[in-house]
């Protein structure tokens, strides 16, 4: 069968299903579709519009170049020459290195110099003594409580008051605690200069493999616990001021009973004399 | 008859269905294709282009003030120069000035005791304890002195002699820290800005074992001042005992005179 009979019949039975009306308006829509303007495609640059494209494309192009290469190549140079200038005279890796190492020599250094003064420098020969200087000497701010009676039983206790004026035996009670207060601030001393030195171990050892980004912050470390080693200094050297002005006042003190001893002998002598003449 | 009409009405509607969801091509016209160009050029000229020139601008300044104001080349090699020469003068005029002797003592027990304790060795320890208890003698037997004194004698030798030894301790110190101080300053001489914070901490660091052997030696020193005070004290206790009992004595003298 042919193709115009084939439709023929296509027709005829469409249209006893739907009608000849709504088959012709079928066939007249379909070719609306069929005969609608499609986008014509244009070859070889012919169509204006490209031309325009291909301009505005060119200009783009020579701006990246221009205005956004050039700069960028430059700021990568300039960011190179930086970072070689860092790596080569700021932070030369061969220096961090030699100066890591070196934070190693000076382990082992300081390590013999916390040493020297491990060594037992114990004297004493007596049993009471011995005793009062193994606490003085112990590092151990736990035994200071001992202080106290090991003293009294190298130095003696206070004067009993039957033995001596109230102000003798003042002074020399004052006397006592401070130098038991002296010997205990000793004790103390030698225990913080023990945390001193571990603290410094510590921060050697962090320093052998720091960065010198870091060096600062061990830095800041190491400087905080310098004016805590400056405060005990400080106040050890207070204590030293406080026995030297306690010995001083003693001396003034036995100058003022000395004078007033002598008064009380003149006085006496002077009423003896008195009661001879009558 | 309505089976016809429903057919009509479906192929109706699919029919103009059809056209409204045909693809229908977008058209740009050339004015807006003219437009978006330019806003492109103008970013990349004003916008992309100004902030490029700014960063440039900024970055060469800052390589310009890192090398000429804070790390200058040649500064740092004068300034290593500087630690080299300064090392070589003042460093070795330092140590010839520490090295001069002090020693003072004539006599040979005198001149024997000095010398070990100016040593600076902390082997000689037991030797100084023989020296000190030839020169200062050795304590009373206890038929020569009172259990008080002689109790009071041993806590001074003590003091005095455990004073002496952590002197000759902070000497041999004092050489090592010197030898430290001197590590430093020749790794000084050689490191860069970067290297000198890692050396900065050391010398901290060492600094702050030198502060703990200085409170070790002020620990001594207070042992000393108390112990000088302590016995003072004792003597002054002594004495408030001695005349008591020289009170009782007279008294008892007097009743029996008296009688």
């Amino acid at each position: 069968m042919r193709m115009g009979e084939k439709l023929k019949e296509l027709v005829r039975k469409a249209s006893t299903v739907v009608g000849w009306r709504t088959v012709s308006t079928v066939a007249v829509l379909t070719a609306c579709v069929a005969f609608v303007p499609l986008r014509a495609r244009g070859q070889f640059g012919l169509d204006p519009c490209c031309a325009i494209i291909s301009t505005g494309l060119n200009t783009i192009s020579g701006l990246l170049k221009n205005v956004v290469a050039k700069p960028l190549a430059s700021i990568q140079q300039i960011q190179q020459q930086t970072a070689n200038f860092e790596q080569q005279v700021i932070y030369p890796v061969s220096a961090i290195t030699s100066a890591q190492a070196l934070a190693g020599q000076l382990h082992t250094q300081l390590s013999k110099l916390s040493q020297f003064y491990r060594l037992p420098t114990h004297s004493a020969t007596l049993p009471a003594p011995q005793r009062l200087e193994q606490v003085l000497l112990s590092h151990d701010p736990q035994r200071l409580d001992q202080v106290s009676q090991n003293y009294s039983l190298v130095y003696g206790n206070v004067i009993p008051p039957a033995d001596a004026p109230d102000g003798l035996r003042n002074m020399v009670d004052m006397s006592d605690a401070e130098a038991q207060a002296a010997l205990k601030k000793a004790v103390e001393l030698d225990a913080l200069a023990d945390i001193e030195i571990a603290a410094a171990d510590q921060i050697n050892q962090q320093l052998q493999t720091a960065a010198p980004g870091i060096a600062p912050i061990l830095q800041a470390q190491t400087a905080a616990w310098l004016v805590r080693a400056n405060a005990y200094t400080q106040s050890a050297t207070a204590e030293l001021i406080r026995i030297r002005s306690i010995d001083l006042a003693n001396t003034v003190a036995q100058l003022k009973l000395s004078a007033g001893d002598t008064n009380a002998l003149w006085n006496g002598a002077n009423q003896s004399l008195q009661r001879s003449s009558h | 008859m309505t089976q016809r009409r429903f057919h009509r009405s479906l192929l109706t509607v699919a029919s103009i269905s059809a056209l409204l969801l045909m693809p229908v091509a977008a058209n740009a016209g050339m004015g807006d294709i003219i437009s978006l160009l330019t806003t492109i050029t103008g970013t990349l000229k004003n916008g992309v282009g100004q902030l490029l020139n700014g960063i440039q601008a900024i970055n060469a300044g800052m390589a310009d003030l890192q090398n000429r104001v804070v790390w200058p080349v040649n500064v740092i090699s004068a300034t290593r120069t500087s630690v080299t020469q300064i090392r070589a003068q003042v460093s070795s005029l330092a140590e010839q000035v520490h090295s001069i002797p002090t020693n003072s003592a004539t006599l040979h027990a005198s001149a024997q005791f000095e010398s070990l304790l100016r040593g600076g060795q902390t082997a000689n320890f037991s030797q100084i304890q023989v020296s000190y208890a030839q020169l200062y003698l050795s304590l009373p037997k206890p038929d020569q002195a009172t259990a008080i004194q002689r109790s009071l004698g041993d806590m001074n030798d003590a003091i005095a002699l455990g004073a002496l030894k952590t002197a000759t301790a902070s000497d041999q110190a004092s050489e090592h820290l010197l030898a430290i101080g001197d590590s430093l300053e020749q790794a000084a001489a050689s490191a860069a800005p970067g290297s000198a914070p890692i050396l900065i901490a050391q010398a901290q660091v060492s600094d702050l074992e030198s502060q703990a052997m200085l409170h070790r030696i002020l620990a001594v020193q207070l042992r000393q001042e108390a112990a000088k005070l302590a016995y003072r004290n004792a003597l002054t206790k002594q004495s408030a005992e001695a005349n008591k009992n020289l009170r009782n004595n007279l008294q008892q003298i007097f009743n029996r005179t008296m009688r």
